[in-house]
This record gives structure tokens, C-alpha cells and sequence, in this order.
């Protein structure tokens, strides 16, 4: 049985309603908030059904005719439903968490209308069953990004925007150009393919580079690798929710999972290491990890220092996957999964600090732990994940990607790790010192930069339960990764089924 | 028989480029207008000489009827209220005027040329056909009279010379059939809603802003802003 | 290339019904067109009442083309013959047409009622009525006569629609439209003559069996080109389009820009696939003429003070994507893989950009109307305030852009592909850059509408439905986009 409208439905659910919040006035609160967390919900529902299907070994497949031999192709494999998953149970965190963040702000209406545009996009980039599809929902996200970047209309922010399209949009550009020439040449360019390219490695080898360079590198800039990632910085003058999806699911990690469909699904394994290539985009993972990191170090605010660390993160995926065997491509899927999972709840963490006390930097973050316990507690099992340190999610990774390392006898790389994984330390440490170990302003006195209301939370419910929830999942994740369907588990069974081939 | 016929031709065909040479460079706007009612009639002349009665009915009852009055009324003889001047002033600097000069005449020059494939006797005798010769004539210096002048009447004016020339040149080439009637037919039409339109445009341009001229692109550009 | 236009004998009669369809679909636009200059009506409804029949006749005429694959008809005038053709393209275009005038004679009362009561409005309608009766007889027609009545029906008639403003600036630039436009056609017509003179007839068909290659076929193409290329504003014949456009009417603009510009390229395609079927520069020389034209239309839309420059900018870059892809349509040593391709390309980017431009020119006009302001600047921070025209206008522009899920990228994608096929590598870089271009214009306008500080103006508010009927164009150019298959499907039917 072929279930053709669960992948269908899955992307309608949220581009409906993002057709219905734009149709809505902008004072409809209340029915705003209703149809976004029933659409989270219905869509957390489907994407579920989809992992069954692929448990039972069987994957639901939606296809139209587009245009000649190009088709519309939604295929909820494993790999996809993975990224699904992820992008689902984040929506709608971070959509409860937005609704708490934008309360009372101007035009809410546009924003989760866009908000739930880029879900759908996301959504679609993960069950795209074909470069094509893969393309049309990658520009989505693009577009439906825009408005949610330049959101507060202010000079910082549109000048944000305008460096995000240009980095964006040329990359775009560049993708479409290596889409058309592989098809063009290959008549090829589904994820589903059972030869991969192979077939044309004697004649078009040369070519074969140049196109993977081509898609890779216009991949890259999404996935902000260096010296691509000039416009995520900026990026961070989005509202916090913004910033935190950006980061986990939508821009980022469709960049990085469409480097993985690139050399998984597109290409094949074995092709990529053939032609050489993986060796030049691990050396270009590895730079991009350390430079993050190190910028990281020199950022005195608390978001652009999130940035940073969020660029160094995501190459970890990427030399994950650059890794020929299958524990680099376990800890890479994991890792795409621990990383939205642990990098959200920063974001949210971060979120809440600059809402509730109005800090910003760095050096104003002393004692916050005492006044908010729930959420710096959050932000130090964000942080010690970040940096790998068990029981939490990160160290799974770590563990799977030096394992992968060894095996593929890149012994440099376990050195990369070990050098960032201390970099990381010497980031984010200071910030859970400063927590709980230094001495803030009195409570309750006021003496932060900007604070709020004291209710009887630390701070608004929207806002601190989205944050605990992702913040027990990254330690759920770490310490419960051999129990089915833990992210771990999901990851074997993707790689796995890609080593089988 | 033959050469009298001929001579008839001749004579039409020098009468109706003089008229239209004036009609083309007189700057007393009002007296190129009354050329133009002259050419009109020679033009009705001509159809008859080539034997197309309806296109003479047609270019009598548009040319000189209805495109004539189209152009008193632009010049505003109709009215007591706001005349145009009667003269065009309007002095355009020579290297303009040369260069467009030029390309009009080089352009039809490529016709002339092309023509001669259609009519291969007329290497030998460029007289053979005199009305033909006309119409090449005439668009040659309607093309470049439209080119040169900025006075709209008098570019309206020459659009409508260069119509009738052309109209010369499809009878000649194809004949006066069924065909080149309908399509000179049409042609008139045309040309006579084109004047129609333009004189309307013209009179309204000039009550509103006192203009006789396109501006160019630049001054259009300010004065949208 | 004849095939592709329907211009071969068909062994199917029409049916009566036929008749009446394709006499609905010619006369009623302009019968309506009087009827509403004698009673112009004030609301949408009697607009909505009297687009049915129109679009019935077309919706009937397609399923009669989709049965017959190829349809013609032939009447005998006091001994000119007039033949017409209903095939793939044709119905396509005819269909466009009609939804298009539709959805800009629905708008219209709206428009007319907010601003204020012009002393020509009126005209309007009758102008309007012709225009889409002239473009559905050119997409019918298939002798040169025809091609030449309908022609001038549409610009005259054109002309007079983009005058009605009746503002100074809209007289002078219609003034010079108007003239160029009569030079066009004249130019056309000594063409006309050169090829009656040599060949003796105005039959496509016919013409295209005896039609040799030679200095009379290459005079007569080049005179005929150089006359439609004035009248479809091609570049570097384009000066008179942006100042048109600057003052004219919305529904007008949305009109003309997206379709009566088209016609004359129709036309242009039609008579020079004919007449130099294995010419090698001509197309060339228009390529690298479009090659110029997207970055020149970019850079002045880029530029642009005010929002209508910016519109009609855009037009001339995108008839530069069309003129890209002449050397694949016409002349020799190209693969029919890449010819199929580049032919589907061509219309699909022709009515996506169709629909995508009218619905731009609808939003921008909402725009300005409802905020008093033409520049750019003056409209910053509308996004707050008029969030569903600049939507409208968003939706539109990823049509023009060429982003995905719409029909220009859909075209786009097919465009490339040809161009990397027959390896084109310049054309395929123009319109990479063509993308970054339009992308840079539009988001120039959407920088200053995201804007939060600008000061509040008052808003004047729109007429209902005028921003759904935009809406409902530029969601169609993503319909298109996402089903291209089914139409393209009777671009390449037909009688092969």
C-alpha cells in the first residue's frame, strides 16, 4: 500500500496554515495561536505515521509530472523522515515559544505566517524525493526566511537581510546551474536511484567534480561553512525564536542535508570517495569547525557567540559525513538531530535572558542561575552537550565521529575534534561559571540591565516550557541513545541501510 | 498610346513628389497642410492611373477628407482660442540631423536595392516604373523628415507621407490586386485613426503644457518626478 | 517550425458549434466593450456577468482543439482570403488573453470608483474590448493581412488606452509611442510589400512552401523585424515603454505590458521562423540583444525612483529571457531535444511572465493608490499596513525572479537545460545573472517596505476583491509552474 497523501498532507498542514494565518486579521490572536499548535500538532502526527511506514519498510512516495521527465517527488525515506522529525517536534516548540516571545508585538500576523511557510519548506526539503523537489523547497526557505530576518524593520536588520540574500540567493543560483548541468548530462537527479552516478564516471569524471563542487558549494553557504558563512552573524538580529530555528532546523541544517542527500543518495558513497572529493570537503569541515570556534572566543555578546559556535557545529555533520564508513555517518545523522535539539534550547535560553533581564552580553550574566534556575539549568545542558561532555547528546556524536575517524584512518581529524571539543570548553565554561558561580545583582532588586515582571515563574510559561522540554531531550537523547528511536537508533538504521546499497 | 500613358505617369509622379517635398520642409505649418490635401489628391490620381477606383474612392475620402481636417484641427485653425504658431521654429543642431539623415537614407537605399530583385528590368531602365520611384523616393525623405523634425504636426505629416509612399510601393510591387487593395485599404485606415489619434494628443499637449514638441528623455524623466 | 504553428492543412471541418464559439470569442470582447461605454457600470458585478460567454467560448474552443488537435477556417472577402487557425499554442494564448482582459476588466470598476471619475473613463471599456479582440485574432490569424489588421487594431487601440490618463506626461509619452508605433507598422508593411511583390501571396501556409532564403526574404524579415521589435519594446528599442507605463491606468498596464507586448513578438517569431528558418546571425544578433537587455533592464530597474519605472523596467528584462533563446528556436544545427525544449521554455516564460507582470502592475497600483505615493521611498513601511497587496506583489515577483514553485522557473529550468544541451554557455550565464538582477530590483523594493521607522501615512482604503484578482494572477503563474506539463502538452500536440 502506498500511502501517496501522507507525505502530501504532512507539508499542506503547515501551508495551510500559514494560507489561513495570512487570511486572518492581525488582531486574531487567539485563533492564530489555536491553528499553529493544531497544525504542530497534526503535523508531528503525520511525520510519526511516516516513521512507521519506514519501520514496516515501507515508504510512502507522492509523485506529479511537472514538466517532460521532471517530476514532483515526495518520498518519506528514512534519512527524510529523520530531518521531518526534527523539524516537527522543533516547530512546534519553538512556535509556542514564539507565541510567548512576540507577545504584545507588531505584526505577529506576518510573522507566523512566514514562520509557518518556512516549516513547510523545511518539511519539503526533507521529503523530497528528487534534486528538483529538493530545489523548489529550498528556494521556499529562502524566501519565506526573508521576512522573518528583516522582521523588526530596523536599519541593523535590513541590512541583515540584504547580506542573507545575497549570500543565499547567489548560492541559489549557482545550485540551479549545477542541477541543470548534472541533468542535463546525467538525465539524472533522484535521491532514489538504485546506480547512483557511477555509471558515468569514465566518461564525464572531470565534469562529475565540477558538478558536485557546483551543488556542494551552493549547499555550503546554507550550511555556512568557511568562507561562506558571512551572512549568518548578521542573521542574528532576527527575534530569538528566529535565530533558533534558523540555527536547529531550517537554514542551517537544510544546507547540511543537502549535503548529505548530495553524497548519499545523489552521488553514493563510494562515487564521492572515488572522485576524491570527500577528502578536500572534510580538510574544508575541519577549517570551518576550528575558525568557528575560535571566533567564538572572541565574541563578547551571548548570540553572536551562538552564531559562531552554531557554524563550527554544523561542519561536524559535515566531516561526518566525509568520512567513508559508517560510524562517521552515524555520528554525522546523530549529530544533525543532538545539534538542533541542544542548539534550540541555547537560542530559547538566550531568548529568555535577553527578555526577562535584558542581558546581552556576556559579562552581564553573572548569577542569572540563581534568578532563573529553570533555564540556566537548561543553558548548561545546552552547553556542556555543545562542548560533548556525557551523559549529554554532544558526547554521543563526538564518541561516533572520532570512532569513524580512526576507521577511516584520518587520524587528523580525531586531533581536530579533541582541539575544538576544548574549544568549546573554553567558550561556553565561562558562561556556566558565571551562572552559578558568580555573585549577581540582588534578587528581585532590579539591577539587571532591563529586567521584568517577577510572576510566579522564572519567567513566562510560552517561554520556559519549550525550553525545559528540547533541554530533556537533549539529555534523554545522550542518556537513553539505545532505546529504539532515539536519535542514535534512527541514525544506525539510516546508515545502515546506506552501507547496504 | 503607351508613351503618352507614360508621360501621364511621369508627370503625376514628379507633381506628387514636389507636393510632398513641400509638404515635407514648408515651416508655415498651415501651407504644408494644404500640400498635404494636394498629394492627397494626386495620391487618388495615382490609384486611378493604376487602375484601382476603390483605393482612389478611399485615399479621397481619407486623405484629403477626414486626415486633412485631422491636421487643421491639431493646428487649431478650427478654434479662435489657441492656435498653434504658424511657423516651427525649432532649430536642431546639424550633427542630429545628418546622422539621422543618414540612417534613413541608408536604410532605404536597402530597400531600393532589395526592390530591384522583384523587378530585375529595372537595372536597365530605373524609369520603367515612375510611380514606384516615387514611393521610394518619398520614403526616403518622409523617413528622414520624420527623423529630423521635432514638430509633431510636421512629424505626423511626414508619418502620413511615408504611408502614402509606401502604399506606392505595394501597389507597385504587387500589383493592384485584391490583396494589395485590402492591405493599402487597411493601411489608409490605420494611418488616418494614427493622425486622428496624434492631432487629439497634439492639441491636448499643447493646452496643457504649451508644448509643440517631444521633450526628450531626460526633461521626461524630471518632470516625472 | 511550421507544424509548431499550426501553419498545415487540417483534415478536420469545424463543427457549427465551433463557429459560434470562435465568433463569441472574437466579437464579444468588443460588443461588451460599446455596451459598457454606453452604460459603464459601477460595480464588478456587470463585468462578471458578461465575462462567462467569452470565457466559455475559449473553454469550448479548447476541448474542440484538444479533439481536432488542429483547426481552420477559411472565408473568401471580395477575393482576399482570410484563414484562421485554432491549434495548441494558439488556444493557449487565446485563453491567456481572455482570462487576463477578464481579471482587468473585473478590476476595473474598482479602480475607476476610488480615483476619481475621469472624463475619458468611459473609453476605457470600448479600448479595452478591442485589444482583447485584436490579440485573440493575432494568435489566430495566419495571413499577413490579418496578422496586419490585428496588429494595428491592438496598437492604436493600446495607444489610445495608455493616453486616457489624459496627465501631460502620459500625452507626451503616448506621443511617442503613437509614432513609433505608425513607423512600425509601416515598416511592417514594405516588408509585407517586399514579400507580395516577390512571392504574390500572404498565406503563411502557402509561403512557407514557396519561401526560399535570399536577399528578398532576408529584406523583407529584417524590415518586419526591425517594425515588431519597435512595438514589443525590444532592446535596444525599448525607450518608450517605462514612460508609458509611468502615468497609464492599472488595468491598462497589466493589459499591455503583459500581453499586447507579447503579440509582436508572437508575430516577430511566427514570420521570421518562416522566413529565415536557417538563419545563422539574425537570431544571434537578438540573443546578444537580450543578453544586453536583461542586464541593462536590470540596472535601470535597480535605479529606479519610482515603483511604475521599476515595473516596467522589469518588462524589458524579461523579454530579454525571450529574446535569449531566438538561436534555439530558429536556424540551423540545433538538436530537437534542445529546439522541444527551448520551444516549451519560450511559452511557458512568455505566460507565466504574462500573468506574473498584469498581477505586479495590479499591486503596484493598489499600492500607490492606496498610499498617494509613487517612489519607492514614499512607499516604505507599507508592509505593515497594505500586507496584502505587498504579498501580491511577493508572489508575483518569484514569477519574475524565476524562483521556485513558479512558472518562470519551471521555464527557466527548461530554458537552461536547452542551453546547456546545445552548450549556449553565454545564454545560460545571462540568465543566472538575469535571476541575481531581478532579485536584487525587487528585494530593493521589499528593503524599504519592511521598513518600521518610516512615518505613518493615511491609507485610503482599496476597493474590495482589487487585490484577490491580482492575487488570483499570481497564484495562476505558480499553477502554471506546478502543472506546466499540461499545457506544454498541447504546445507540442498538434498535427506533427
Amino acid at each position: 500500500m502506498n500511502a501517496a497523501w501522507l507525505p502530501l498532507t504532512a507539508i499542506a498542514a503547515s501551508l495551510l496554515a500559514a494560507v489561513i494565518i495570512f487570511t486572518l486579521p492581525e488582531d486574531a490572536r487567539r485563533l492564530r495561536t489555536n491553528i499553529n499548535l493544531l497544525a504542530a500538532v497534526i503535523k508531528i502526527t503525520l511525520v510519526a505515521l511516516m516513521v512507521r511506514r519506514v519501520v514496516q519498510g515501507d515508504e510512502a512516495i507522492f509523485s506529479f509530472q511537472i514538466v517532460g521527465s521532471i517530476d514532483f517527488v515526495l518520498r518519506a525515506d528514512a534519512l527524510g523522515v529523520m530531518f521531518a522529525g526534527l523539524s516537527s517536534v522543533l516547530w512546534l516548540c519553538t512556535t509556542v515559544y514564539a507565541i510567548g516571545y512576540l507577545e504584545g508585538t507588531a505584526n505577529r500576523k506576518r510573522f507566523f505566517g512566514f514562520f509557518s511557510l518556512c516549516v513547510a519548506s523545511t518539511l519539503g526539503i526533507a521529503l523530497a524525493g528528487n534534486l528538483f523537489t529538493f530545489l523548489i523547497f529550498y528556494e521556499m526557505l529562502t524566501l519565506s526566511t526573508y521576512p522573518l530576518v528583516v522582521h523588526s524593520g530596523t536599519d541593523k536588520a535590513l541590512k541583515a537581510g540584504r547580506v542573507y540574500l545575497r549570500y543565499t540567493l547567489t548560492a541559489g543560483v549557482v545550485l540551479l546551474f549545477g542541477v541543470v548541468l548534472l541533468y542535463s548530462f546525467t538525465s539524472e537527479h533522484s535521491f532514489a536511484s538504485e546506480r547512483g552516478l557511477g555509471d558515468y564516471l569514465g566518461d564525464h569524471r572531470t565534469l562529475l567534480t565540477f558538478i558536485f563542487a557546483l551543488l556542494v558549494g551552493g549547499f555550503a553557504v546554507k550550511a555556512a561553512m568557511v568562507p561562506l558563512h558571512g551572512w549568518l552573524p548578521r542573521a542574528m538580529v532576527a527575534p530569538a525564536p528566529v535565530s533558533a530555528l534558523l540555527h536547529a532546523v531550517a537554514v542551517v541544517k537544510a544546507g547540511a542535508f543537502g549535503i548529505l542527500r548530495i553524497i548519499y543518495d545523489l552521488y553514493g558513497i563510494e562515487l564521492s570517495v572515488e572522485l576524491g572529493v570527500t577528502t578536500a570537503l572534510a580538510v574544508a569541515a575541519c577549517i570551518t569547525i576550528i575558525y568557528g570556534s575560535l571566533r567564538a572566543i572572541a565574541q563578547q555578546e551571548l548570540k553572536p557567540r551562538l552564531a559562531f559556535s552554531t557554524i563550527s557545529q554544523v561542519s561536524y555533520i559535515v566531516l561526518g559525513v566525509s568520512l567513508f564508513g559508517p560510524f562517521g555517518t552515524i555520528g554525522a545523522l546523530a549529530h544533525l538531530l543532538h545539534q538542533g535539539l541542544m542548539k534550540v534550547t541555547l537560542f530559547f535560553c538566550a531568548g529568555i535572558y535577553a527578555e526577562e533581564l535584558g542581558i546581552h552580553r556576556i559579562d552581564e550574566m553573572n548569577g542569572a542561575g540563581k534568578r532563573m534556575p529553570l533555564t540556566s539549568l537548561a543553558f548548561t545542558i545546552g552547553a556542556l552537550g555543545m562542548i560533548g561532555l556525557p551523559p549529554v547528546a554532544g558526547f554521543i556524536t563526538k564518541w561516533y565521529l572520532g570512532i569513524g575517524a580512526i576507521q577511516a584512518e584520518m587520524y587528523w581529524v580525531v586531533a581536530v575534534l579533541v582541539a575544538s571539543s576544548t574549544l568549546n570548553a573554553i567558550y561556553f565554561l565561562p558562561i556556566v561559571h558565571r551562572l552559578w558561580f558568580r555573585v549577581g545583582p540582588a534578587h528581585g532588586h532590579g539591577t539587571w540591565p532591563n529586567e521584568q515582571r517577577l510572576g510566579r515563574l522564572e519567567t513566562h510559561g510560552w517561554l520556559l516550557w519549550p525550553t525545559v522540554f528540547t533541554a530533556v531531550i537533549s539529555l534523554a537523547a545522550g542518556l537513553l541513545a539505545g532505546l529504539p528511536f532515539s536519535p542514535l537508533d534512527w541514525a544506525t538504521r539510516v546508515a545502515v541501510g546506506e552501507y547496504l546499497q | 498610346m503607351i508613351t503618352f500613358f507614360d508621360g501621364v505617369e511621369v508627370g503625376l509622379a514628379l507633381c506628387m513628389v514636389t507636393a510632398a517635398l513641400f509638404c515635407l520642409f514648408d515651416r508655415h505649418l498651415l501651407r504644408a497642410c494644404c500640400f498635404f490635401v494636394g498629394f492627397a489628391l494626386c495620391m487618388a490620381l495615382a490609384w486611378l492611373i493604376l487602375e484601382a477606383p476603390w483605393l482612389a474612392g478611399v485615399e479621397g475620402l481619407i486623405g484629403a477628407l477626414l486626415t486633412a481636417p485631422c491636421l487643421f484641427y491639431a493646428l487649431g485653425s478650427f478654434s479662435h482660442a489657441a492656435k498653434l504658431p504658424p511657423y516651427d521654429h525649432i532649430r536642431e543642431p546639424l550633427s542630429r540631423g545628418v546622422i539621422r539623415t543618414l540612417l534613413a537614407l541608408a536604410w532605404c537605399l536597402m530597400v531600393g536595392a532589395t526592390v530591384r530583385f522583384i523587378f530585375p528590368e529595372m537595372v536597365y531602365s530605373p524609369t520603367e516604373h515612375p510611380l514606384l520611384l516615387a514611393g521610394i523616393v518619398m520614403i526616403a525623405t518622409a523617413m528622414g523628415a520624420f527623423a529630423w523634425h521635432r514638430h509633431l504636426v510636421r512629424r505626423l505629416l511626414a508619418f502620413n507621407v511615408m504611408g502614402s509612399g509606401v502604399f506606392l510601393l505595394l501597389a507597385g510591387l504587387a500589383g493592384t490586386n485584391a490583396q494589395g487593395q485590402a492591405l493599402i485599404t487597411v493601411g489608409l485606415v490605420v494611418a488616418w485613426l494614427g493622425s486622428l489619434l496624434g492631432a487629439l494628443v497634439i492639441r491636448r499637449l499643447y493646452q496643457l503644457e504649451g508644448q509643440i514638441a517631444l521633450s526628450g528623455e531626460s526633461a521626461l524623466k524630471e518632470k516625472g518626478k | 517550425m511550421t507544424w509548431r504553428f499550426g501553419l498545415v492543412e487540417s483534415t478536420f471541418t469545424p463543427l457549427l458549434t465551433s463557429h459560434w464559439a470562435l465568433a463569441a470569442a472574437l466579437c464579444l470582447p468588443l460588443l461588451f466593450g460599446v455596451l459598457a461605454a454606453i452604460l459603464p457600470p459601477r460595480r464588478m458585478w456587470p463585468v462578471a456577468l458578461a465575462c462567462p460567454p467569452i470565457l466559455v467560448a475559449g473553454l469550448y474552443l479548447l476541448t474542440d482543439t484538444l479533439h481536432a488537435g488542429l483547426l481552420r477556417w477559411q472565408w473568401e472577402f471580395f477575393g482576399v482570403s482570410v484563414a484562421l487557425r485554432l491549434n495548441g499554442l494558439s488556444i493557449l494564448l487565446l485563453l491567456l488573453t481572455q482570462w487576463m482582459g477578464a481579471a482587468a476588466a473585473l478590476y476595473t470598476p474598482g479602480l475607476l470608483r476610488i480615483s476619481e471619475p475621469e472624463r475619458f473613463a468611459r473609453w476605457l471599456w470600448p479600448l479595452m474590448g478591442v485589444v482583447t479582440s485584436a490579440l485573440s485574432l493575432a494568435w489566430l490569424a495566419t495571413d499577413l493581412l490579418t496578422l496586419y489588421i490585428a496588429l494595428e487594431m491592438m496598437g492604436l487601440a493600446a495607444v489610445a488606452m495608455l493616453l486616457l490618463s489624459g496627465k501631460a506626461a502620459a500625452l507626451q509619452a503616448g506621443m511617442r509611442y503613437l509614432l513609433l508605433t505608425l513607423v512600425g507598422s509601416l515598416a511592417y508593411l514594405l516588408g509585407v510589400a517586399l514579400i507580395v511583390g516577390y512571392w504574390g501571396r500572404l498565406d503563411l501556409a502557402g509561403l512557407a512552401q514557396v519561401m526560399e532564403p535570399g536577399p528578398v526574404a532576408w529584406m523583407a524579415a529584417a524590415l518586419m523585424g526591425a517594425g515588431l521589435a519597435l512595438k514589443a519594446a525590444l532592446f535596444p528599442l525599448h525607450g518608450w515603454l517605462s514612460p508609458v507605463h509611468a502615468s497609464a491606468w492599472t488595468p491598462v498596464s497589466a493589459l499591455h505590458a503583459g500581453l499586447v507586448v507579447k503579440a509582436s513578438l508572437f508575430v516577430l517569431l511566427q514570420l521570421w521562423s518562416l522566413l529565415l528558418p536557417d538563419a545563422f546571425w539574425a537570431p544571434r544578433l537578438i540573443a546578444w540583444m537580450g543578453m544586453l537587455a536583461i542586464i541593462w533592464g536590470g540596472l535601470i530597474a535597480w535605479r529606479a525612483e519610482s515603483l511604475k519605472t521599476l515595473v516596467a523596467s522589469s518588462t524589458v528584462a524579461q523579454l530579454g529571457y525571450l529574446m535569449v533563446v531566438f538561436p534555439l528556436l530558429i536556424g540551423p544545427d540545433t538538436s530537437p531535444l534542445a529546439r522541444a525544449l527551448a520551444w516549451e521554455g519560450f511559452w511557458l516564460q512568455l505566460m507565466g511572465h504574462a500573468l506574473a507582470k498584469a498581477a505586479m502592475f495590479m499591486s503596484a497600483g493598489n499600492l500607490i493608490l492606496a498610499t498617494g505615493e509613487t517612489t519607492l521611498k514614499g512607499l516604505a513601511g507599507t508592509s505593515r499596513r497594505l500586507p496584502l497587496s505587498l504579498l501580491v506583489f511577493g508572489v508575483a515577483s518569484v514569477t519574475l525572479m524565476g524562483l521556485p514553485p513558479s512558472a518562470g522557473f519551471t521555464a527557466k529550468w527548461l530554458l537552461l537545460h536547452a542551453m546547456v544541451v546545445s552548450q549556449q554557455w553565454l545564454a545560460v550565464a545571462a540568465l543566472l545573472v538575469g535571476t541575481l538582477l531581478t532579485a536584487a530590483y525587487i528585494f530593493r523594493f521589499f528593503r524599504y517596505s519592511f521598513m518600521e521607522t518610516a512615518p505613518r501615512q493615511r491609507y485610503q482604503p482599496l476597493a474590495p476583491g482589487m487585490d484577490m484578482i491580482a492575487l488570483c494572477l499570481a497564484l495562476a503563474a505558480f499553477v502554471l509552474g506546478l502543472l506546466a506539463h499540461f499545457p506544454l502538452e498541447l504546445l507540442q500536440g498538434g498535427s506533427a
